[in-house]
């Protein structure tokens, strides 16, 4: 029990940190990710790559130990949304959020069908896990410590970096870009900070992923489990609220995990539509929040002062 | 070279049966509504639905299907509206009264898409259906082979388009949604009712979704994923054409369904020749994505946008 206690509280500080990604993103940033979840599989198999052994049946052989491979799983990520950047960035809004959600199904296109890169849909086996032979059955408690410790470090870095002038700037972007221009500040290279920043914590997080079990292949990274299960932490916990996307992270993620006795009452024929049911939850917690409680948990409705809004 | 061409005009008139319903919502009623690909799922299998309620009235011409397919394709559409309208009173209106931001509602569309698809795969499982028997193509010179039904999903994508063309066009109720997509408060002084105008572009987008849904359905199969993965093409016809534009959306879809199919078919005969071994019709998506690009390099509001719209 106490195990499966500190698996969720693991599984939930991974998402977390995904979470407090996007809500830099689109809750400082006003950047409507869709694709957040591109970021996160482009960093989980770029650790799985990176940390496994020299295998004929995919890229591999690298032999980066694990803390180290996390750097990959940043930098790889980032350095994607930069090159997608350029592009997607010239769009606003809608069709932002549309190219990014495009950006997610081609590189999931990409991880599921290049067996020789990716092994396909057979994903990649027997990743790393540090120190697991010292203590298996210990290990969701040492794994906490970890994912549990980087959670609470983005917290505070995020927390900092809001708050630092840079940050101002990133906020002045959201509320009006022709104001920022106005001030002399470089909007359009502003937002390309911001979404190069939160990929490449999302990498981070993905990296985590992979090196907790050990195991990934591209059904981990299906539009709900992704992206749109992150989006709806921010939303519960509130947009442009690290503590309150904490929150949410935890709510949504002990629904889920939750929610999985749901298919344990039907019957063995009907598990795979018990399985929507909780889709079903996931979409209707979205919309229950957006009709009762927009600003979400802990939210506030306005991230800088009124008297400096132009509307 | 042709053959690519034939299924590119078939795809491009699946794409714009769902672009326009995209274009109108994204113009009158101010968001991209993702969950537009679940609406067509939704049109597919209510005529999935009809078709085995209503009897066999056997097969026309050389078609696959009768006179039963084109009623329950009228049930479907009416019974997507329904259901379409059902969302806008309990969410959306809620929402518009509220003032809400175009980015919210399209959020809140994402959260629409999971409940509509966990519901669809909850109801008819998530298993591929088909709405009769495999027809065998006819061979035409040039190599081209075409099944009968094909010829029905280009007239009737065309005809339900231009239909929908001359309703906006020349209607009193087109013209008033015309006029409330081109200036809200004006519409409104000069008497138009918004809320009426809402439910009929509600309506209008529904039902070309609803058709189309059902065409890809006799094309390919239904499941509860073809949707989703007709999104981005959906959404990429009304970007390249412009927004809010009727010619765009219609010259997108074409250009969206054509370029998937010829592009795929060129690059896999390159790849073949260089020996490099990569599937490219698993990488359709990614084209109409490219192509998005391309166009918002050259004109920033799409081939048919006007400026600022």
């Amino acid at each position: 029990m106490l195990s499966y206690i500190a698996s969720y509280l693991v599984m939930a500080s991974i998402y977390g940190i995904i979470a407090l990604a996007l809500n830099f993103q689109w809750g400082f940033s006003g950047l409507m990710n869709f694709g957040i979840g591109a970021s996160y599989m482009l960093g989980a198999y770029s650790a799985a790559l990176l940390s496994s052994a020299p295998t004929a049946e995919h890229l591999g052989g690298f032999g980066v130990p694990f803390p180290f491979d996390l750097i990959g799983a940043a930098v790889i990520p980032a350095f994607i949304a930069f090159l997608i950047g350029f592009p997607a960035l010239r769009l606003k809004g809608g069709p932002f959020a549309i190219a990014t959600l495009a950006i997610h199904e081609i590189i999931y296109l990409i991880v599921h069908n290049e067996m020789w890169l990716t092994n396909g849909v057979w994903g990649i086996r027997d990743i790393s896990r540090p120190l697991y032979s010292q203590m298996p059955q210990q290990y969701d408690f040492f794994y906490l410590l970890i994912a549990g410790g980087l959670l609470i470090v983005f917290y505070f870095f995020f927390r900092k970096v809001v708050r630092s002038p840079w940050g101002r700037v990133i906020r002045g972007v959201k509320v009006d870009e022709d104001m920022a221009l106005m001030s002399g500040k470089h909007a359009w290279s502003y937002k390309m900070q911001s979404f190069v920043l939160g990929s490449a914590v999302a990498g981070i997080a993905g990296g985590l992923f992979v090196h907790y079990t050990g195991f990934v292949s591209p059904t981990n990274f299906t539009p709900l489990m992704a992206t749109f299960i992150v989006w709806l932490m921010v939303m519960v916990g509130g947009s442009g609220s690290n503590r309150g996307v904490l929150v949410g992270t935890f709510f949504v993620w002990g629904v889920w995990t939750g929610s999985e006795f749901l298919t344990d009452l039907f019957p063995g024929s009907m598990e795979t539509r018990a399985g929507f049911m909780r889709m079903f939850l996931m979409g209707i917690i979205l919309l229950i929040v957006i009709m009762t409680r927009p600003q979400g948990i802990f939210g506030r409705k306005k991230i800088i002062p009124k008297y400096l809004r132009s509307k | 070279m042709i053959g690519p061409l034939v299924n590119g005009i078939i795809l491009g008139s699946i794409i714009t049966l769902g672009a326009i319903g995209v274009t109108l919502v994204a113009d009158i009623l101010n968001f991209f509504n993702f969950a537009h690909g679940a609406i067509f799922t939704l049109g597919a299998y209510f005529t999935y639905l009809y078709l085995n309620i209503l009897p066999d009235m056997g097969s026309m011409f050389s078609l696959s299907f009768g006179g039963s397919m084109l009623i329950a394709i009228i049930l479907s559409m009416v019974s997507t509206s329904l259901v379409v309208l059902f969302f806008d009173k309990i969410i959306f209106r809620t929402l518009r009264r509220r003032d809400a931001s175009s980015l919210f509602l399209a959020l809140t569309s994402l959260g629409l898409v999971f409940v509509m698809k966990a519901t669809i795969s909850m109801i008819w499982g998530p298993q591929v259906h088909y709405y009769g028997p495999i027809q065998s193509a006819i061979k035409f010179p040039l190599g081209i082979r075409v099944k009968p039904d094909e010829f029905f999903i280009v007239a009737a994508s065309l005809i339900l388009v231009l239909v929908a063309y001359l309703f906006l066009k020349y209607t009193r109720l087109g013209k008033a949604m015309r006029a409330t997509s081109d200036n809200v408060v004006l519409a409104q002084a000069s008497g138009v009712g918004t809320e009426r105008i809402v439910t009929w572009t509600w309506i209008m987008s529904a039902s070309l979704a609803a058709l189309g849904g059902t065409l890809y359905g006799l094309e390919v199969q239904i499941r509860p994923t073809m949707g989703w993965s007709f999104l981005i093409p959906m959404f990429v016809a009304v970007i390249v054409g412009g927004v809010g534009s009727f010619g765009g959306a219609l010259a997108g879809g074409m250009i969206i369904g054509i370029s998937e199919e010829l592009i795929t078919s060129l690059l896999q005969d390159l790849f073949l020749k260089l020996d490099i071994r990569v599937v490219m019709s698993a990488y359709k998506p990614a084209i109409a994505f490219v192509l998005i690009i391309f166009v918002l390099l050259v004109r920033p509001h799409g081939i048919f946008g006007r400026k600022g719209g």
